[in-house]
């Protein structure tokens, strides 16, 4: 061979060639090297990696063997705010979930479930193919139920006590101690050396007000609050440290930005507008349901049992039913489309379909006339009625009399009240008997009342105007015709007929639902009506109707064995609340006024009708109206990326140490507000946690949840040996102040004797042994139910902190998962067992009396259609006309995810990015496809995104699905120590429609747009533009 | 339509032999009085995915891959909008297509009915993943043998339900014996009009839906769903 | 396609055979064509075709050799491929193929070494460097024709064996319409007969001597296989646009909205249609052109095939996007392949004496 050039260049050829080779076969070669088993070797041949099943159970006998290795315990679930009763899987040894499904005595998880009797083990046959009891029994977790877990040992999870370093929200923590946090956030000093931080020492001052010059506000106490999400059953305890050991009046939940208008809607026809009750469809036996805001399977709550009782009524039950909605969802499903409907709306409208709904009703006279014509409770019972309304109660309307929009009463009438009873509950309200047209105090009546009248009375002499309520009602009804409804929520005018008749066609068993759908600047009026609906064919209390749900065994009440409600020293906080939630007329602000000669409007809104407003809060604190806060403590909640236009009002202000001077987060992770703050307290979290809760609907029987740790919580450990949680923080920080409620002797039983509450086990198994005792006490577990439900894991801690008869019982209530009345305890004949009795106000005198702290005026005391406006009453429309803003922008619930679900990766691998949705003619107008990328813009903001083009959209709706568009819980890594988070780019994938919320353009100031009645988060119907980028 | 007749009977042909020529050479197991079989009621599924989840739970099925996923489809039909849900798995068929290709026997149907891979013979070769009419199968990137559904064969053995079914929200679907008359999938199957999926390609699937629209029984014709971009992420997750 | 169904969720599924099955179908396809190419001068002794079928044999031996590494790769547990041999499973074309690969290549070596055997004993003479090993390969140098023919047409049978499982094994799989036609192992072979050809030409001006002749012999034959490839997909898309075959129909149907599949279509017709023009206008010059493009030919279709075959959703809607891994699930294994062929056909063009013919002396492209 002869050395060539043309011999260099083959070799190189060569030689490339196999090292080309070399680098593709790369893999097969380390595959090939590995030999047999070029993979990862699975456990089993055939079974793959499946762990082994934690129990088997013999088919004939009924044996049950247990797995040693695993675990399995009856816990509840949070990976949305329904907290269903779950069992969790464990693998013993590495204290790992293996799998999630649910607890079969729990009716958030199965229907029917088992009788409360049943044993542990007997429990576990039932699940079993055996019999095929596992099908009747069938108890589910739901996707993102099964999907949570994951979230436990998320690389993202914060299991250590972190302080800020460097200025807020720049992402980079130092992990300190307990004592050290604890030590800090009580006594204060310069903490972050940016000056003096005031600790809760100092901030905890009963006297000095907030404003000498105005005392109204309270005391000092005040500017120190918690922000909560739901009740996830550990409120109690934190609203304890917060307002009646700390003594402040602030503590608000996420109400305002989840469904207050619909709550509150509700609360107004229940006569609560602190509690909100309301009542849910009985979706097993309801022969027409209309869900119009809320959208049963594909969110909704409690979102997995009503997806699972609207599947089986649907399928094997009578129900059909109608989905009102902007956008077609999961509530709907093609493979049973002759039971179900769906009618496209205008966002924000409807209260015009409900009020052409309720004008056609009367009209025709399809209302239950029976039902509304009973003045009390009594005669509605002697009836055959099961609920009662005010619709016969007389109203005074008469412009200029003092008692205008109240109820007349008995003492009006002459009737012989005393003194300070008048107007009060026991002064009656006055009805015209039916057949005399007499005048008759309410309570006397045992016959029907006159249902509609519109005249002068005369009263003691005097010509006075009345009207019922029902005919307040007719008259708000009237106001327009079918037609003008229709126009304005373009819902033709036969639907809006068809569905008046259908729903008036099935005796009491139709229902009307609602829920967030109703979160638009419309809200309140709109769910006021679609509530009233219900009363008018007066289906509560029915089965096939609306339902109450069935209560709960009550943990933290005085109750039968400690009394965990109240403690010596217990501060009764006093003041204004910081989101304005009372009637401006009983505060300082509107006596000055008053005083100027210019008593409206106030500076920012008051909310006489509402609970605490978190959607106000923040605003409101920065605005300084009516104070500053310095210290606020965010404990699982979220608002920074939770309410519509908040981000881009306050992220500076947040940010800024002097506005607010301590902001404490306690959570797993680091949520978009958590980002935020100096500390932040990590947190048990799921099935690692204690807890009490109760369904918050549409479970008819009594119901209380336990929430127990099932498994070692991953959070670091106090010096003593207690993880680190939002227990054991606010135990430290109370005593370490001396605060009331805490620590030795702070608990006390029936006879008097004192504990104390030095861990969470002190508060929670105390609040258990009242689950357990509550009326007929539950049994003794036995040792089979201890160790087969792994309550074993915490027998100790229960026979150190109960006493010895209690222990057994509450073991009994943990190795179950909570404590459930039986299945067949639903209902009495056709009436739910736990009845609402009170009256429903088909007006209400509360709501008809109070004023837009804005404009002065009067809210109307019944269903109206009332447009979407501002707080000065400008409508939406007019500052934001369509010629510039073509769009209504909606959110609607992600039916696979929740807020904070987006890191479960196995449910991102199914959908993993959520995109604007318009319809294909609005699409084909803007000559958009499917994954085109767009601007959307809002008068709040403007962000990019892909489109999804849909056939179920209403023309002029743009909609996006909540629970993207993350910024924080891992979209953005976080440096803790010297240690950098991983980088996930796919957390931040999609948009949050609340990126976009507005402000309320007729405020000075900081501003959330909200519901002008109650104050509720907009998210509905948003002006907005969109175009192709 | 009519075939090309000669054309496609030369094909049919070539393809030699049954899955019992395959399973003849081994002990495939499962009780031969059994035969399981999943009834699936389109009305009662919501779609929640709780059953896609589940299954990766319970058989630690690899990011990115689904034994059972619960496809949904807006459909429009005149003015009517709604959404379609339809979980998919393994059909466990009675003439499963993917078993015959197999070059190694390495996939074989138990004396229930219930078809499995023995992931210690498996080559990884994908014949059966591309053979099996319903993108049942996938290679499992952590074995690097072929995946599917087993019906929960290790459940069902220890007389538990499968993960799917016992996790099932709106209570769709149903396993059980249908050689037991009793068994409440006989009673659906008896009760109910049941269609199967790609009953053309006569694999006697034993997956049954109760309220299958015929225009998903097949390649459902469609506008695709917006997938991510891909698998790439894969590697930066790693 | 039907736009009142929009699919919102739905998984999509990777590919089972990767890239490196492409590399497997298209080396086996043009070894076995390259080797049907050497028949006419080695089994039925004509002259003419000695210098192509030369050339046919050097590209029957490299494709041939890297074929089963290709094929090594595609399988998930390369380690397992004894499995094969240990369960036999007679209803599986792929069992099957697994033998007729080692007949088919054994036969080829076997075949090609009666054919070198005396030039490579020639080459033991004297006393290069690899004079011994060449002796020792040539086991005495004998020329023995009959030899040759009795293994070429044992050969031959091999080869008919691995077109025949190659095609069925694919065209079996009926839940792949675009798979499931008997056209398709047609149409294999014919594409293997056009990047045979094209291979031929490539070699002819690189490792060869530019011969005009052969180019221009060659040239011709192309068209010929690119005018039966071009009416197969003819005959193919009549059947199926005609309503003919439900199967094509259904094929036609899933890829015909896709506009990736519509510029595919285009580019085959013209990837067809311009080399067929120019071998037949040109075919004398025009190797270098008509020889790259058949390669490619050959190439792209089973790229369509496998790659584009598998993107097809069985039930979901639409198409699976497919993005080509880098690594060596993807384009590194791609270019391995072709790295892997170079270094073979350097080698064998450097150690075989594969241009001696009975008059001349031997040569390797040492
Ligand atoms: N899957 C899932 N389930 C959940 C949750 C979750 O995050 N994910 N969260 C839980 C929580 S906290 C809650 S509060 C509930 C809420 O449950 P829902 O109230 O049922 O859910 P939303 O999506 O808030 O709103 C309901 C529907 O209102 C529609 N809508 C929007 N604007 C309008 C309008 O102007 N008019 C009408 N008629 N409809 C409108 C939306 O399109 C949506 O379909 O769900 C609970 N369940
Ligand atoms: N655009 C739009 N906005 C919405 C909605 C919508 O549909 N669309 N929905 C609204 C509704 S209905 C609601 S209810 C709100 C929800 O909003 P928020 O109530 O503010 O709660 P989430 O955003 O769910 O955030 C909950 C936080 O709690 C943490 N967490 C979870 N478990 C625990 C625990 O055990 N302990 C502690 N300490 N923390 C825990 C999580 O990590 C997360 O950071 O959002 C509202 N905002
Ligand atoms: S509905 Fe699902 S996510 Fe929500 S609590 Fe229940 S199981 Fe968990
Ligand atoms: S991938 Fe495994 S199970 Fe499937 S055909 Fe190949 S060897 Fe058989
Ligand atoms: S569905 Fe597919 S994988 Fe399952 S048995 Fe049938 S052909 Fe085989
Ligand atoms: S039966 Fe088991 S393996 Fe099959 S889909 Fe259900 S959970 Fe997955
Ligand atoms: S769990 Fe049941 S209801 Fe939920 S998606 Fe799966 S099949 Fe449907
Ligand atoms: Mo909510």
């Amino acid at each position: 061979m002869k050395f060539s050039r043309r011999n260099l260049l083959k070799t190189t050829v060569a030689g490339g060639g196999l090292a080309v080779f070399a680098a593709g076969y790369s893999e097969t070669g380390k595959n090939l090297a590995h030999g047999y088993w070029a993979g990862e070797k699975p456990k089993d041949g055939i079974y793959g990696d499946a762990p082994k099943p934690e129990f088997s159970v013999d088919q004939k006998t009924g044996e049950l063997t247990v797995n040693p290795e695993q675990q399995v315990s009856y816990t509840q679930c949070l990976g949305c705010t329904t907290q269903c009763g779950v069992r969790v899987r464990i693998d013993k040894k590495t204290q790992t979930v293996i799998r999630v499904a649910g607890s079969p005595f729990s009716p958030l998880s199965t229907d029917p479930w088992l009788p409360y009797e049943t044993s542990v083990r007997d429990s576990f046959v039932a699940l079993s193919h055996r019999n095929e009891d596992g099908l009747k029994y069938r108890s589910t977790a739901c996707g993102r139920g099964n999907a949570v877990l994951e979230k436990l040992t998320s690389p993202f999870r914060i299991t250590t006590p972190m302080k800020r370093v460097g200025p807020r929200n720049s992402g980079k923590w130092q992990p300190i101690s307990f004592e050290q946090l604890v030590n800090e956030i009580v006594e204060g000093g310069d903490l972050f050396g940016e000056g003096k931080v005031e600790g809760l020492r100092s901030l905890r001052d009963l006297k000095t007000p907030i404003d000498p010059d105005k005392p109204w506000l309270g005391p000092k106490a005040n500017q120190v609050g918690v922000l909560d999400p739901m009740n996830n059953g550990r409120r109690s305890l934190a609203q304890r440290f917060m307002k009646k050991a700390f003594g402040s009046m602030n503590y608000a939940g996420h109400g305002s930005y989840c469904g207050l208008a619909y709550r509150a809607g509700s609360g107004a026809m229940f006569g609560n507008n602190k509690k909100n009750p309301h009542a849910k469809p009985d979706f097993d036996n309801a022969e027409f349901i209309i869900f119009i805001g809320t959208a049963p399977s594909n969110a909704g709550n409690p979102f997995k049992r009503q997806g699972m009782q609207i599947a089986r009524a649907r399928s094997d039950g009578k129900l059909d039913y109608v989905v009102i909605d902007p956008v077609v969802s999961h509530a709907t499903t093609k493979a049973s489309a002759d039971r179900e409907r769906w009618v496209p709306i205008k966002p924000g409208t409807d209260g015009a379909l409900m009020m052409g709904m309720i004008r056609w009703i009367i009209e025709h006279e399809r209302y239950d006339d029976k039902f509304l014509t009973q003045p009390n409770l009594k005669a509605a019972e002697a009836a055959g009625e099961v609920s009662w309304s005010n619709a016969t109660h007389l109203v005074i309307r008469q412009e200029g009399h003092p008692r205008d929009g109240r109820f007349l009463r008995g003492s009006d009438i002459g009737l012989d009240i005393p003194a300070d009873a008048v107007y009060g509950k026991k002064d009656p309200y006055v009805v015209l008997d039916r057949d005399s047209g007499k005048m008759l105090p309410h309570s006397k009546a045992t016959g029907p009342a006159r249902l509609f009248f519109d005249g002068e009375l005369e009263i003691k002499g005097q010509k006075v105007s009345v009207k019922t309520s029902m005919s307040i009602l007719h008259d708000n009804a009237f106001q327009m015709e079918l037609a003008d409804y229709s126009k304005i929520c373009e819902v033709p005018v036969d639907i809006i007929a068809g569905l008046a008749s259908k729903f008036t066609s099935h005796g009491k068993r139709a229902a009307m639902n609602s829920h967030g759908g109703m979160m638009s600047a419309s809200g309140f009026y709109n769910a006021y009506s679609v509530v009233m609906l219900n009363t008018l064919i007066g289906n509560l209390n029915w089965k096939g109707g609306t339902l109450f749900h069935g209560g709960k065994y009550p943990d933290a009440g005085k109750g039968p064995r400690y009394n965990l409600a109240t403690f010596p020293g217990m501060v009764k906080p006093k003041g204004a609340p910081i989101t304005r939630n009372k009637p401006y007329e009983k505060t300082g602000e509107f006596n000055a006024n008053k005083a100027k000669g210019n008593a409206y409007p106030s500076k920012h809104p008051w909310y006489p009708n509402s609970p605490g407003l978190v959607t106000e809060w923040m605003t409101a604190m920065f605005n300084g109206d009516p104070y500053p806060m310095k210290a606020l403590f965010v404990l699982g909640a979220n608002p920074v990326y939770g309410i519509p236009g908040l981000r881009g009002q306050i992220a500076d202000k947040l940010a800024d140490p002097k506005q607010l001077p301590l902001l404490v987060s306690v959570d797993p992770f680091i949520n978009e507000t958590g980002a935020y703050a100096d500390y932040i307290v990590p947190d048990t979290f799921m099935y690692e946690a204690w807890g009490w809760t109760a369904p918050w609907n549409d479970v008819p029987t009594k119901t209380t949840t336990a929430r127990w740790p099932v498994m070692e919580p991953r959070t670091e450990k106090t010096a003593d040996g207690q993880p680190i949680t939002m227990e054991t923080f606010f135990i430290a920080v109370a005593k370490k102040m001396n605060l009331p409620g805490f620590g030795e002797g702070a608990i006390t039983d029936k006879a008097g004797n004192a504990y104390p509450l030095n861990t969470a086990e002190d508060y929670y198994l105390r609040g258990g042994a009242n689950v357990a005792y509550m009326g007929n006490p539950v049994p003794d577990a036995s040792d089979d139910d201890i160790a087969l439900s792994g309550v074993s894991r915490i027998s100790s801690v229960l026979q150190k902190t109960l006493k010895p008869d209690e222990w057994r019982k509450v073991a009994y209530v943990y190795a179950r998962g909570g404590r459930y009345q039986n299945y067949d305890e639903r209902f009495v004949g056709e009436v739910a067992r736990n009845r609402f009795k009170n009256q429903m106000y088909v007006y209400n005198e509360y709501i008809g009396t109070s004023r837009s702290s804005m404009t002065g005026k009067r809210h109307n005391g019944s269903p109206y259609w009332s447009e979407p406006v501002f707080s000065d009453g400008t409508p939406v429309d007019k500052i934001y006309p369509k010629t510039e803003w073509p769009f209504k922008l909606i959110s609607f619930k992600s039916p696979l995810q929740n807020s904070y679900s987006l890191g479960a990766r196995s449910l991102r691998q199914i959908h993993p990015e959520n995109q604007i949705i318009i319809g294909a003619v609005d699409a084909q107008g803007l000559n958009l496809q499917s994954g085109d990328k767009v601007r959307i813009s809002t008068p709040g903001g403007s962000r990019e995104a892909t489109v999804s083009v849909r056939h179920g959209v209403h023309k002029g709706v743009l909609a996006i699905e909540h629970g993207f568009g993350h910024r924080e819980l891992g979209a953005r890594p976080h440096l803790i120590g010297n240690k950098m988070q991983p980088n996930e780019p796919e957390l931040k994938a999609g948009i949050n429609l609340n990126d976009l919320g507005i402000p309320d353009p007729t405020l000075k100031g900081a501003s959330v747009f909200v519901d002008p009645v109650v104050g509720s988060g907009v998210r509905q119907g948003l002006p907005a533009k969109i175009e192709r980028v | 339509m009519k075939d090309a007749g000669v054309l496609t009977a030369g094909v049919v042909t070539v393809s030699l032999a049954s899955k019992d020529a395959a399973a003849e050479t081994r002990d495939t197991g499962g009780d031969p009085s059994k035969r399981w079989a999943m009834v699936v009621d389109l009305r009662k599924c919501i779609a929640c995915q709780a059953c896609s989840v589940a299954c990766i739970m319970e058989n630690k099925v690899p990011y990115d891959n689904f034994r059972t996923i619960v496809s949904t489809y807006e459909v429009k039909d005149g003015d009517k909008v709604g959404i379609f849900m339809l979980p998919r798995l393994c059909n466990h068929c009675e003439e499963p297509a993917c078993i015959p290709v197999c070059p190694v026997g390495a996939t074989y149907q138990k004396k229930d009915g219930i078809v499995v891979v023995d992931n210690t013979r498996c080559v990884g070769c994908g014949y059966c993943v591309q053979a099996c009419p319903y993108d049942a199968r996938f290679i499992n990137p952590k074995t690097r043998t072929a995946d599917k559904c087993t019906f929960c064969t290790h459940r069902l053995e220890a007389g538990l339900l499968p993960a799917c079914v016992e996790t099932c929200v709106g209570g769709a679907r149903v396993i059980g014996d249908i050689k037991d008359p009793n068994s409440e999938a006989s009673k659906l199957l008896a009760t109910n009009e049941v269609k199967v999926l790609r009953p053309e390609m006569n694999t006697q699937p034993h997956v049954y839906y109760i309220g299958l629209d015929s225009r998903f029984q097949g390649k459902v014709g469609g506008e695709e769903a917006l997938w991510r971009p891909g698998r790439d992420h894969e590697e930066s997750l790693r | 396609m039907n736009t009142n169904i929009i699919e919102l969720i739905n998984n999509s599924q990777p590919v089972a055979w990767l890239p490196w099955a492409v590399q497997y179908f298209f080396l086996i396809g043009i070894s076995v064509a390259c080797f049907f190419l050497t028949v006419p001068a080695f089994v039925f002794g004509r002259t003419d075709w000695e210098k192509i079928s030369r050339i046919a044999l050097i590209g029957a031996l490299s494709m041939g050799v890297a074929a089963p590494i290709a094929l090594l790769a595609d399988l998930h547990q390369p380690g397992r491929f004894m499995n094969f041999y240990l369960h036999f499973m007679p209803g599986s074309w792929m069992s099957w193929g697994s033998f007729f690969i080692p007949i088919y290549l054994i036969a080829l070596f076997a075949y090609a070494w009666t054919i070198y055997r005396p030039a490579l004993a020639e080459l033991g003479e004297g006393d290069r460097a690899l004079a011994p090993i060449y002796r020792l390969v040539a086991m005495g140098g004998d020329r023995t024709p009959g030899l040759t023919r009795l293994i070429g047409l044992a050969a031959i049978v091999a080869a008919i064996l691995v077109f025949t499982y190659t095609g069925a094994e694919v065209a079996v799989v009926r839940a792949r319409p675009l798979w499931n036609t008997p056209l398709l192992p047609l149409q294999f072979i014919a594409t293997g007969f056009v990047g045979a050809l094209g291979l031929i030409l490539l070699l002819n001006r690189t490792v060869g001597d530019s011969d005009m002749v052969v180019e221009t012999k060659t040239n011709r034959m192309l068209a010929i296989f690119l005018a039966i490839a071009m009416i197969i997909g003819f005959v193919w898309f009549a059947l199926g646009i005609f309503g003919i075959s439900s199967v094509i129909a259904t094929a036609l149907s899933s890829v015909s909205g896709s506009a990736a599949w519509r510029e595919t279509v285009v580019w085959a017709i013209a990837a067809t249609a311009i080399p067929f023009l120019i071998a037949v206008i040109r075919p004398q010059g025009s190797g270098w052109v008509t020889g790259l493009i058949a390669l490619h030919v050959a190439w792209i279709f089973r790229w369509a095939v496998f790659i584009g075959g598998q993107g097809v959703p069985k039930t979901g809607a639409g198409l699976y996007s497919f993005a080509l891994p880098n690594g060596p699930e993807g384009l590194l294994g791609i270019i391995g392949t072709a790295g892997l062929w170079f270094f073979l056909i350097i080698v064998i063009t450097s150690f075989v004496p594969w241009r001696k013919d009975d008059s001349g002396t031997p040569s390797a492209n040492a």
